[in-house]
């Protein structure tokens, strides 16, 4: 291993990614642009406040008690819809997917109910909604178990069951700090997958890792500049994300040890995966095309955006045996729950992973296309 | 590691297959220490395998390649710091300008002390020093290419076909940059298939077809040993006063074909023994009231000897062409 020559290779790389501004975008922004989306979107639904039409048709003291209760709970922004107005083609004209309609006699019904010689028969109100609509099932689910608590409430008497939730964790977290550690695993991923995979391919075919080969450079060297590049870039990256994550959604995370160390593993675990496809695939598009097939899967099935709790049972089996899966494990574990036992756990599966795949890319790299 | 031996390379009973194709069969040459050498042959004939074999890139099938007295499968990394490449088709780092791609390599080497303002220079290179590869025309990445064989002060040059693909006016750039060298004494391996620059540059030329040298020696002494003939050419106004030569010209027993160096149509060559010949000629085309614009008789070239040894489609092999005049 040749020091000088991996500085000089470092060099060279970093002047390149610089010196693109694509790849300098992809690199740096794309994460950063995927965490504000997606960050935004789930933000929202951390504290969400559904939009509630209500149409009453009724107009008494009764009803308008009804509404007040109902914007007290926190849940609902109310638009009141004008009882002149046919709810039907109002909420088909793209203003609501669910309308709910208190109807004319609401109050008097109520009376009845509510008096000594209640006939057992509840007033009833109707929602008129839009079973197409994304989200709707959640909003009448919310709609559901407000109306409940005002029911419970109505009727004098202290709820026989209740609910008290107490969180796992020590500190409140949001969907947004659940999400970062994966976005960081997944954006370190892409990055030196592709990165590999792109570089290596592209110097092959353009004959320079065969110039490459007159000169004292070892296969060992040249791996261990792409990885060393790679986690420079990684490390920049994270920092970015962190920092945006921080200042746009004040996202606080435990930022330890295991931070480095499985962005470190991810890379090794990475660009050795794509030395790899580098060497089995012999052109460029081929070896881009196996990137492709490998990491989307890993994208969606690792937990990166989505628990992987929530995927059928062969398919949570399935993601146990991709690399990522373990990485995101292990950053949430460091990061969000704090939990070093199973940041080892994590740290050891993936490690293993590197380390296998790190050997195999620098037994079978050549500079020359014959078999090493 | 220093040796007495004469040579620079020695090659032995080379012998390269790819997958049962033999691209190489049995090769045995030496190259003297300060001499310029071309291996010359038409596209496949084993001239890049056999230099990528003797630049350690490739691995031999059979026989022994020693350069400076070391074998290049046992000596790999002791032979690479005293040599210098420049491989087929060189490429670099797309957006590493001249003067950063020659100090990468210079550290590849470990070498502090490279000159790489004067190589630069040696290349004529000093206006682009700061131009980022990309931006280099083809010519100017070959010269930069062969700035890079030279970063190492190497005592070895393989330049694998420095001038394919470039303009005649880059080549003859090419061309100077080379002969520095051998000004300089540098001990250089050329591979080529233009014959001129073989000619121009090469001590000792060696031609390969079917990955066997079929003939070896100084230009001169090639084309003494190989032909025996020279080739008049007719130039004519156009396509159909052309047509009327060859009549004129098969009618007296000759075989011209057109000339492929002349973009025109109307050239004609004809190989012939004796300077009597071109006399005849003339007289049965003033005869036949056929006219010409031009006429060159020229001795053969290294092209003529090539053409004939490597039995490329335009070959002339008089003695069975020529009819009794």
């Amino acid at each position: 291993m040749n020091l000088n020559v991996i500085n000089a290779n470092i060099i060279v790389s970093i002047k390149s990614f610089y010196r693109d501004k694509t790849v300098v975008f992809f690199r740096l922004a794309f994460p950063v642009i995927l965490i504000l989306v997606f960050g935004t979107i789930f933000m929202e639904r951390d504290n969400e406040i559904f939009d509630l039409n209500i149409q009453d048709l009724d107009g008494t003291a009764s009803s308008g008690q009804l509404i007040t209760a109902m914007d007290l709970s926190k849940r609902f922004k109310i638009t009141m819809v004008d009882p002149a107005l046919n709810p039907r083609p109002y909420a088909m004209g793209d203003k609501a997917n669910l309308v709910l309609i208190l109807p004319k006699g609401f109050e008097m019904s109520l009376m009845e109910e509510m008096s000594a010689g209640s006939s057992g028969k509840s007033v009833t109100l109707t929602t008129l909604y839009d079973p197409s609509s994304f989200g709707v099932t959640t909003k009448m689910g919310v709609l559901e178990l407000v109306l409940a608590r005002i029911n419970q409430e109505m009727s004098g008497k202290p709820a026989p069951i209740d609910l008290t939730e107490v969180s796992i964790l020590k500190k409140k977290y949001r969907f947004i700090e659940f999400f970062v550690p994966g976005i960081i695993a997944m954006a370190v991923m892409t990055a030196c997958l592709f990165g590999s995979v792109n570089l290596n391919a592209e110097l092959r075919q353009k004959g320079v890792l065969r110039k490459l080969s007159t000169t004292p450079i070892t296969r060992i060297d040249w791996i261990l500049s792409n990885v060393l590049y790679q986690f420079i870039l990684a490390v920049v990256s994270t920092l970015v994300m962190l920092v945006v994550s921080y200042f746009v959604f004040n996202v606080s995370l435990a930022i330890n040890g295991w931070l480095l160390i499985f962005v470190a593993l991810d890379v090794f675990a990475f660009v050795g995966l794509g030395m790899i496809l580098t060497r089995v695939a012999r052109e460029a598009e081929s070896a881009a095309a196996a990137a492709d097939a490998l990491m989307f899967p890993m994208m969606f099935l690792s937990g990166t955006f989505f628990p992987v709790e929530m995927m059928p049972e062969f398919l949570q089996k399935f993601a146990k045996v991709l690399p990522l899966y373990y990485v995101n494990e292990g950053l949430r574990a460091s990061m969000v729950f704090v939990d070093h036992m199973a940041s080892l756990r994590n740290a050891l599966f993936i490690g293993v992973f590197a380390l296998v795949v790190f050997v195999i890319g620098v037994m079978i790299t050549t500079f020359s296309g014959e078999a090493a | 590691m220093t040796t007495n031996t004469p040579y620079a390379i020695e090659v032995v009973g080379l012998t390269k297959r790819y997958n049962g194709f033999l691209a190489v069969d049995n090769l045995s040459f030496t190259v003297k220490k300060a001499e310029v050498f071309a291996l010359l042959g038409p596209n496949g004939a084993g001239k890049t395998t056999t230099v990528e074999i003797i630049e350690t890139i490739l691995k031999p099938t059979s026989g022994t390649v020693t350069l400076l007295g070391m074998d290049v499968t046992q000596k790999k990394y002791d032979i690479i710091p005293r040599i210098g490449v420049l491989p087929q088709g060189f490429s670099s780092f797309d957006r590493i300008t001249v003067r950063e791609t020659l100090e990468y390599y210079s550290r590849l080497f470990g070498c502090r002390k490279t000159d790489i303002k004067g190589l630069i220079a040696l290349v004529n290179l000093s206006h682009k020093a700061n131009e980022q590869y990309r931006n280099l025309s083809g010519g100017l990445k070959q010269r930069l290419g062969i700035a890079v064989a030279l970063v190492n002060d190497p005592e070895i040059i393989f330049l694998d076909e420095p001038t394919t693909g470039l303009d005649p006016r880059a080549r003859r750039k090419v061309w100077e940059v080379l002969l520095g060298l051998k000004k300089k004494g540098k001990t250089v391996f050329l591979t080529t298939h233009y014959m001129e620059e073989a000619e121009v540059l090469a001590d000792t030329v060696a031609i390969i077809a079917k990955g066997r040298i079929t003939a070896m020696g100084s230009p001169g002494e090639l084309i003494e040993n190989n032909v025996d003939y020279f080739t008049m050419t007719l130039t004519s106004v156009d396509e159909k006063m052309a047509e009327n030569l060859v009549g004129i010209i098969r009618d007296m027993g000759f075989d011209p074909v057109p000339d492929t160096n002349d973009d025109t149509q109307g050239s004609l060559k004809i190989f012939l023994e004796h300077t009597d010949d071109v006399r005849r000629i003339l007289n049965a085309v003033n005869h036949g009231k056929a006219s010409f614009i031009s006429l060159d008789i020229r001795k053969p070239n290294l092209e003529e000897v090539f053409l004939k040894i490597t039995h490329e489609p335009f070959r002339h092999d008089l003695s069975s062409r020529r009819e009794t005049p």
